[in-house]
């Protein structure tokens, strides 16, 4: 303690502070600071940040009630932009209709949905469904206002009351817009600081989260409370989306990517505290505004500027206390199976995808809808790009499947794989420094989580994130990491064992065969004591620990393994195209994507990663299909199929958490021989069901005894669960 | 000197004060128990002598070394194991794996002149769980995944086991049989072993416990042998109710 501050806060901002100094210093501008520039200039960052702090605000309203960390913040605000948009400018409604429609008809409906279907069934889910279907449906939101609104149609939100109308200020004026957004800002953060902490709702609101059974024996109704903590944060997030959109335009990635920002507010407050995430808004907003004004970091950093607020996470994420191991919260977490896929089970399933890959590409079987002899370039090219991204999503099966930490920069990690790659061997492509690359990254993985891996898995998940747009903004686009020489191949053809791999077809064979390295690799993995041991602290971090397991040092390993793994996978990706532009622009939606599929196949089952294939597939599929006449139908259906087909995937995890593999494992069950295991537990889980339903709550008729078991086991409470003589006999 | 020693420890939850001035020592050789009524601050005390929780203040000495600000993984190598209340257990791996992970962890340091697997299954075969080893311990039942637990801290191999609650879930003759190993294991002069044991069942508590400290609302009221302790004033009116508060928290239980 120093000055009554924790001594991790007064380090990280002595070191945060120290940095800015320094590169302010290095790369200052030059240009006059007048009172009134830099006056303008605060005023603009304080407008920034009010915007910021309404998203977040939102964040935090839905965070302390309902223990969901919404991702879908950004695309709520997104899809009530183009609403917008649509009913004021398209269809010339007055301004205020519009906005009420929108901010008070829509988005409350939309969040009272989003909440009885979906987030109410996420409370006892795991961390990694929770965000999975948060994500799922930002995605999902975004595929629709891409479908709704084509993107090529030039659009603009106006300003409220025009750009022009506001307060004098001498050089500049101050519109009424950004005077309200502020104005408005502010008292929605003070308005809901006073519901949460002063009113009757507020505190049920509260309760709820920490002890729902408890909570409503004192009156408070659970669903209603959620229902209107998503009502309301999903209003804030239309009203900041319809707010922002005049300033940044109505782009759905970019005012998707202001959601960021909001994080970063939102953990500035630890996640929980209003106010401190509201202060961490304005400050972001302030930050950015100045470096934007007086700091210039030359054209090779251009968009280093917006990289505040990955910053200021990385701050906050060294500052925030450890974060204590929960005990007890097991009880309420819903039991998952796992099984060792055996070594033989292991072999022959790379086996089989070996050979069918061979059979396909080689073209020695004619299935009638085309002739695989001709597989032109471009299908052996989505061939190629869905084994690339299939290796990105073998990386994910350790680190989300079996350690349950959450990474969203799976590209970034391949993207610095390629870099690595290109270079050691970027001139002669000999295929043998692919095991250097796979060192090599397996540091940064480590660097990514270290810092958050003391604190719970949200953290972690926000850090990855954090690091993908870090990475997008100041390291790829940099001309020294990927130069772009000329028009020709960046990327050289792999050469391993004497053979080069220049033809699409040997190359695609190529990765099937590390793809079935990778499997085997995870299958032997997954029977180790590291296996063991990630699952273990997936299961219980308190339970790990208490057993001598270093729970930090674990999941920084797991990263590492993993980010080499995507580092590996990134050179195969990047030797697809050949070109440095796939690396370097990818967004972070794509990223997404990958994560979702695998997600939704099942992560912790290693042949989940080949569910990756299908986007590419079908997308080649869809245009054979188009070259070969008239099957508008199926195209469309393809169409919409690798849209929407990974968010509505994930929605089924609300239902059946462990993912599609699994449950095909299951269900074909029956016929196979070797999984007497997997029938057994079916029977188990039946009968499991037909346990007596609870009634009334004894409201009709006291409850026998075995209600009461059954009540107490409903509830978690695991004490005698079977009565015994003798027990209790100190107080009868 | 005792091996595990919690002195005057206070651990605050806002405004509850769980743990208030409380004291416990605990010698090897012999099982000591910790009893009292629901919310007593049992729990609260193993979490803080395992590190899951920072003492407000008062400290945690094992073997006269001062372990308050260890981590929780550095006291379990120095010799702490536990079970929980609520099942901790992973859910996911089998009842042989769940140990196997406790003997990994503890090999080079504890077991190591001898296969893991041996050591997993001996410790399996200790708390009679041979025939469920490969199940998952998700699909056992409560009683048997508290056995898993045992099974698990005994791996560590500790000197001071801290267990609780592990009858909740058992049916007497299981109980008993529990008691039966726990005596076993701290008769043996090798283990050198000390548990602290918790338990709502009185007769188990009163069967296997050489020494009781008694909680009631944070504070030791009362610590003596199992006959000292029965005729104890304050220990009865911690359990039946002085005053009329209690008296109504009395009859709740009934
Ligand atoms: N993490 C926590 N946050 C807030 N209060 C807590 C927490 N853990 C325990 N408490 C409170 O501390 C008190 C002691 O709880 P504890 O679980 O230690 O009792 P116990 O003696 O183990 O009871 P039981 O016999 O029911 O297991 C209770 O009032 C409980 O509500
Ligand atoms: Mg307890």
């Amino acid at each position: 303690m120093i000055f009554g501050l924790r001594r991790s806060v007064v380090a990280a901002t002595l070191l945060a502070t120290l940095g800015a100094v320094v590169l302010a210093v290095l790369t200052w501008k030059g240009s006059q600071v007048t009172s009134e520039s830099f006056l303008v200039t605060t005023y603009i960052g304080l407008f920034l940040g009010a915007l910021w702090a309404m998203y977040a605000t939102g964040l935090v309203v839905v965070y302390t009630t309902t223990g969901v960390f919404n991702f879908a913040q950004g695309a709520i605000g997104v899809f009530s932009a183009f609403l917008y948009w649509e009913l004021h400018v398209n269809r010339g409604w007055h301004s205020i209709l519009a906005l009420f429609v929108v901010v008070c008809l829509f988005a409350p409906a939309l969040g009272v949905t989003l909440d009885a279907v979906i987030m109410r069934r996420l409370r006892t889910a795991s961390l990694v469904v929770q965000l999975m279907v948060t994500v799922a449906i930002m995605v999902l939101l975004l595929s629709v206002v891409g479908d709704i609104w084509e993107a090529d149609t030039p659009r603009r939100v106006p300003y409220l009351f025009g750009i022009n109308n506001g307060i004098d200020l001498g050089p500049s004026q101050l519109p009424w817009h950004r005077l309200i957004v502020f104005a408005v800002a502010i008292a929605i953060a003070v308005s809901m600081r006073f519901l949460l902490r002063r009113t009757r709702i507020g505190t049920a609101m509260r309760a709820v989260v920490d002890n729902r059974e408890l909570a409503a024996l004192n009156g408070a109704r659970p669903n209603v409370v959620s229902s209107t903590s998503w009502a309301l944060g999903s209003m804030m997030g239309a009203l900041g989306g319809i707010l922002i959109a005049p300033e940044l335009g109505l782009d759905p990635a970019t005012l998707n990517n202001v959601v960021i920002i909001a994080f970063a507010a939102a953990a500035f407050g630890a996640l929980r505290n209003l106010p401190m995430a509201v202060i961490g808004a304005m400050l972001i907003g302030l930050l950015r505004a100045h470096t934007g004004a007086w700091l210039d970091f030359g054209p090779d950093f251009r968009f280093a500027h917006l990289a505040v607020a990955p910053l200021i996470l990385l701050f906050v994420v060294v500052a925030l206390p450890q974060a204590r191991l929960e005990v007890g919260r097991l009880a309420h977490h819903l039991r998952r199976h796992e099984r060792y896929t055996k070594w033989w089970e292991g072999l022959f399933g790379c086996g089989v995808v070996i050979l069918l890959a061979v059979v396909f590409s080689g073209g020695w079987l004619d299935f009638g809808i085309w002739d695989p002899g001709a597989w032109g370039s471009r299908e052996l090219n989505s061939a190629n790009e869905a084994m690339a991204l299939a290796l990105i999503g073998l990386s994910l099966v350790p680190l989300i499947g079996w350690a349950g930490q959450i990474n969203f920069a799976p590209l970034a990690f391949a993207g610095f794989g390629a870099f690595v790659y290109l270079k050691l061997a970027g001139d002669t492509g000999n295929g043998y420094w692919i095991l250097l690359v796979g060192l090599l990254c397996a540091p940064l993985g480590a660097l990514v989580a270290l810092p958050a891996a003391r604190l719970r898995g949200l953290y972690l998940a926000l850090m990855t994130m954090a690091f993908a747009q870090a990475m997008s903004l100041i390291f790829f686009p940099h001309p020294w990491v990927m130069p772009i020489i000329g028009t020709g191949r960046q990327f050289p053809h792999i050469e391993l064992f004497g053979v080069t791999f220049d033809d699409r077809r040997g190359f695609f064979l190529l990765m099937v065969c590390v793809f079935a390295i990778f499997v085997y690799g995870l299958v032997l993995l997954r029977r180790s004591r590291y296996g063991r041991r990630w699952m273990a602290i997936n299961d219980s971090q308190a339970a790990s620990a208490t057993l001598g397991v270093p729970v930090v040092w674990t999941k920084v390993v797991v990263y590492a393994v993993s980010a080499s793994m995507a580092g590996i996978a990134g050179v195969f990706w990047a030797t697809v195209s050949g070109n440095v532009d796939s690396v370097q622009g990818f967004d972070l939606l794509i990223g997404f994507n990958i994560v979702l599929l695998v997600a939704a196949a099942g992560v912790s089952i290693p042949m989940a990663g080949i569910f990756l294939i299908f986007i590419p597939l079908f997308k080649g599929f869809g245009l054979r299909l188009e070259d070969a006449g008239n099957v508008d139908f199926l195209v469309t259906l393809l169409d919409i199929m690798t849209t929407y087909g990974p968010g509505l995937m994930v929605l089924g995890m609300v239902f059946n958490p462990r993912g599609a593999i699994f449950e095909m494992g299951r269900g074909f069950s029956p016929i196979l021989p070797w999984r007497s295991d997997a029938r057994a537990e079916i029977a188990a889980e039946n009968a499991q069901k037909r346990e007596p339903e609870i009634g009334e709550l004894g409201l009709e008729r006291p409850f026998n005894p075995e209600e009461v078991i059954a009540i107490d086991r409903r509830l978690g409470i695991l004490d005698d669960v079977v009565p015994k003589e003798g027990y209790g006999t100190a107080r009868s | 000197m005792a091996l595990l020693e919690a002195e005057h420890v206070v651990m605050r939850f806002g405004g509850v004060v769980a743990l208030d001035n409380a004291s416990v020592d605990v010698d090897p050789g012999l099982v000591t128990g910790l009893i009292g009524p629901n919310g007593a601050g049992k729990t609260t005390l193993f979490n803080v002598v395992t590190g899951l929780l920072p003492p407000t203040s008062g400290a945690v000495k094992f073997d006269g070394v001062d372990i308050t600000r260890a981590t929780v993984a550095k006291r379990s190598q120095m010799g702490i194991a536990r079970t929980f209340q609520k099942l901790e257990a992973f859910n996911t791996l089998s009842a042989f794996d769940n140990v196997r992970v406790a003997v990994e962890q503890n090999h080079r340091a504890k077991w190591k002149h001898r296969r893991v697997s041996d050591v997993a299954h001996e410790m399996l075969g200790k708390v009679g769980l041979d025939d469920v080893a490969d199940v998952t311990v998700g699909t056992l039942p409560t009683g048997s995944a508290r056995l898993v637990e045992l099974a698990r801290a005994l791996a560590c191999r500790p000197r001071v086991l801290l267990l609780d609650e592990p009858s909740s879930g058992l049916n007497e003759e299981e109980t008993s049989s529990i008691g039966q190993l726990l005596l076993e294991l701290v008769a043996d002069k090798d283990n050198d072993l000390a548990v602290l044991l918790v338990e709502h069942d009185m007769s188990f508590v009163m069967g296997v416990c050489a020494r009781i400290h008694v909680l009631d609302f944070g504070k030791i009221i009362a610590v003596g042998t199992p006959f000292e302790v029965q005729g104890n004033e304050a220990v009865r009116a911690a359990y039946l109710g002085g005053d009329e508060f209690r008296g109504a928290y009395a009859e709740m239980d009934e």
